[in-house]
């Protein structure tokens, strides 16, 4: 099978998934990936891959392609917090998407200046870490450009 | 039923009157408890849950993508 593209929601600086000041994504429990520290700039986070909008919540979301396998954003970190403020849905869950849709409007500012770390973990839920590649271990990322590859 | 992770996950965080608050986080429970010393870790993990990270009476249980179903079975048991 080909490798699943899996792009980067938001446009930022690539970094480790351990630069991540949360456990859960530092440590991968759920799943390998990379994360993107986001410019500071109001925009849309977009969907990872063509898919299904597996969940969805305002701060955070997984869409899952038709051979199951689900990527995970997460948009900054213990926003679950901010209750919605600030996000602003474009799916509803269930939904089918296409690679590089907006998913969630927020403005990565706010919630610095709420304060929460805005940086957003990407992850292949419950991948096995050998199987990504990362196009870009570190640098620039735009919106929609690779992150990572996902053989399966 | 194919699945009572619900009541074993519920029953490891010392049960529905040790409960303040479950809310859901895509692939976590973050739970609010009575008495954070209740929780039995071993058992969550046996659960199914792939980490526990405590702190008080603030407990996140990982429990992967299923998250929300869980804890939407976790509301109906309490």
């Amino acid at each position: 099978m080909t490798p699943l593209a899996v792009n980067s929601p938001v446009s930022g600086r690539v970094v480790p998934l351990t630069e991540v000041p949360d456990q859960v994504f530092a440590n991968a429990m759920v799943g390998p990936g990379l994360a993107v520290e986001p410019d500071r700039a109001a925009g849309a986070a977009l969907a990872p891959v063509d898919g299904t909008v597996a969940a969805l919540h305002p701060h955070a979301f997984v869409v899952a392609t038709e051979d199951g396998a689900a990527v995970l954003v997460h948009l900054g970190i213990d926003t679950v917090k901010l209750k919605g403020e600030g996000f602003t849905l474009h799916v509803v869950k269930g939904e089918k998407v296409r690679a590089g849709q907006p998913i969630v409007s927020w403005n990565p500012a706010d919630v610095e200046a709420a304060g929460y770390a805005p940086i957003c973990p990407v992850v292949a839920l419950d991948a096995v870490a050998e199987t990504l590649e990362p196009r870009q271990a570190d640098g620039p990322v735009g919106a929609g450009e690779v992150l990572f590859s996902w053989r399966r | 039923m194919a699945d009572n992770r619900a009541e074993k996950i519920l029953a490891a965080i010392g049960g529905a009157d040790n409960v303040v608050e479950i809310e859901p986080c895509i692939t976590r429970l973050r739970c609010e408890l009575e008495d954070g010393s209740l929780v039995d870790e071993a058992a969550l993990k046996a659960a199914g849950a792939h980490g526990v990270m405590r702190a008080g009476k603030a407990v996140q249980i990982v429990v992967g993508p299923e998250a929300d179903t869980i804890a939407s079975d976790i509301e109906d048991l309490l």
